[in-house]
């Protein structure tokens, strides 16, 4: 019986020299019985196990190389070369699918673009009053005539194109602030007189505060026809690029009423006293009666003014535009090149202000799963090193 | 790696890695399933094989070794374990001291705890070089060097007693 010959332990250096002749024996590059004796135990331990049936790796060459080869020979639709990329970084496309999801998400849920400085305001429409207020603020306004509307409030406010309640002398005024830049605010200040001008109204009041390298800001009260308050809101949020923008709507119909009442009550009043005139006889009743019709006479221009100025105040509104100056020109943006760069550099903001929320919420996500997967891959590789000893 | 290097990684490891699953579980149907598995997951991992890990083979035979380990695992959870290498057909015409000299072997692998059985056997089946044997246990190429020295002593000395045994 022969004995197997390995290499002894006299014929062995250090442990490197050792695992570089076997090495080398296993090769084949190194000839001599030790390396003989290393080949022929390689020999031996492949030869141990029963070899492989034809019949499995037949079944399993079907069920793993074949289908890849196959779809080789298919031609290839316009999506193949995609759809292998794709298979092939399943982990990136995974990473981009979360993206587009948080990114919907954010669009969808959180809406970062409704928050702040209003620039796709619809021009007429009062900041923060929804739509489906306006006929509970109407009714609310019809049965409290007085009560004050306002845009900040949520109260009602005719929407453009729609007409105040018929029969009734309704007070409107809005509020319209915009920004441009420091050496702008001029020529913005005068682009809204010509506005009050064109469309019957005028100016009231005008401040216009100019200074080179500090504050700088107009503030401006115009006149316009209640009938041009929509028009005229629209060409001014053309000037600048537009801040914030309000309208309040004040019903005045019971005051209206009463002073046309005091008006022909007046009237009704001097009439009868100037028919008691023509009937007097004595010095004493002219004199008196005189002195009441001129009594009445000044409540007649009383009340008469009265009317008239609660009729001007239906029929005109107040419009108080504010006009801020900034330094920057990107952010007031007066011209159309002016405010084509700001809506962009706006729209940056909120993809970016998106893609920071959606990094926000994925970042440390994928931090977790990597330390889980870290994790897990540890774990598994302890238990399966401890599994090799304890079995 | 394309379909034609994966079909020729598949046709020349095919049998060692169902030979290295077979000696260390010792059951046909395991060895058939983590041969499969084996190749499944090189399949879905083949876009990280030009990234530094190793060669196609030997990231093939780590997977092979860490699915074995598994069912060993699960093996383990469901019934005590007893690795019994399943025999086959003797060739007639090999000569008797070849046989004999191959039962010796099998016996001292079984001697050998599965710590130092799995290495030899995947150095010997998976014909891995030390840098691939360490890349596959997930250890330095030298601890894969030790352990190596460590188990083919083990299995040197289990085979010189099997023989003296014989010869007494």
């Amino acid at each position: 019986m022969r004995v197997v010959p390995f290499p002894s332990a006299d014929e062995r250096g250090p442990e490197e020299a050792w695992l570089a002749e076997l090495e080398a024996a296993l090769e084949g590059t190194s000839e001599g019985p030790a390396a003989e004796a290393w080949r022929e135990l390689r020999s031996d331990v492949r030869s141990l196990p029963a070899p492989i049936s034809t019949e499995f790796e037949q079944e399993l060459h079907e069920r793993i190389v074949r289908p890849r080869e196959q779809r080789r020979r298919i031609p290839r639709v316009r999506l193949a070369g995609w759809g292998r990329w794709l298979d092939g970084h399943r982990p990136l496309v995974g990473a981009l699918a979360s993206c587009v999801a948080a990114l919907l998400v954010v669009g969808f849920v959180v809406k970062p673009w409704d928050r702040g400085s209003v620039v796709a305001v619809p021009m007429g429409r009062p900041i923060g009053v929804r739509a489906d207020s306006a006929p509970f603020a109407q009714a609310k306004a019809a049965s409290s005539p007085a009560t004050s509307a306002s845009a900040v409030s949520g109260a009602a406010v005719p929407a453009p194109g729609e007409s105040v309640a018929s029969g009734r002398e309704q007070q409107r005024a809005a509020s319209i602030t915009l920004a441009a830049t420091s050496s702008e605010v001029q020529s913005v200040a005068d682009g809204a007189a010509r506005v009050a001008a064109r469309l019957g109204g005028f100016v009231e009041s005008s401040q216009v505060q100019v200074s080179r390298g500090g504050s700088s800001g107009a503030q401006l009260t115009l006149s316009v026809p209640s009938a041009n308050l929509n028009a005229a809101l629209g060409s001014l949020g053309q000037l600048a690029s537009l801040r914030a923008e309000s309208q309040s709507l004040q019903d005045i119909t019971d005051a209206y009423d009463a002073a046309r009442r005091r008006l022909a009550d007046a009237n009704a009043e001097r009439q009868a006293l100037l028919r008691a005139l023509s009937a007097a006889v004595t010095q004493g009743q002219i004199d008196s009666l005189r002195e009441r019709l001129s009594g009445a006479a000044q409540r007649i221009s009383a009340a008469h003014d009265e009317v008239q100025g609660l009729s001007r105040r239906a029929s005109n509104s107040q419009v108080e535009v504010t006009v801020t100056g900034t330094a920057h020109a990107s952010a007031a943006g007066g011209s159309t090149l002016h405010r084509g760069l700001h809506d962009a550099g706006h729209v940056l903001a909120v993809t970016l202000t998106a893609l920071l929320i959606g990094a926000a919420v994925l970042v440390p996500l994928a931090l977790l799963g990597l330390v889980a997967a870290v994790a897990g891959g540890g774990i598994r590789r302890y238990r399966r090193e401890r599994a090799l000893d304890r079995l | 790696m394309d379909a034609q290097a994966f079909d020729a990684l598949y046709r020349g490891s095919v049998g060692d890695v169902h030979a290295y699953a077979l000696s260390l579980l010792g059951e046909r149907s395991a060895a058939e399933d983590v041969t499969a598995l084996a190749f499944e997951r090189l399949y879905r991992a083949r876009a990280r094989l030009d990234r530094g890990r190793g060669t196609p083979r030997a990231l093939l035979f780590a997977i092979a070794r860490n699915a074995a380990i598994d069912e060993l695992r699960r093996r383990r959870r469901q019934s005590p374990v007893e690795l019994v290498e399943e025999a086959h057909d003797v060739d007639p015409t090999e000569a008797i001291e070849h046989v004999e000299r191959r039962d010796r072997v099998r016996g001292a692998l079984a001697k050998l705890s599965l710590r130092d059985r799995e290495i030899v056997l995947l150095k010997f089946h998976g014909q891995l070089s030390n840098v691939e044997l360490a890349r596959a246990l997930g250890i330095s190429e030298s601890n894969a060097g030790s352990r190596l020295h460590r188990a083919l002593e083990r299995l040197r000395s289990a085979c010189l007693e099997l023989d003296r045994e014989e010869v007494a």
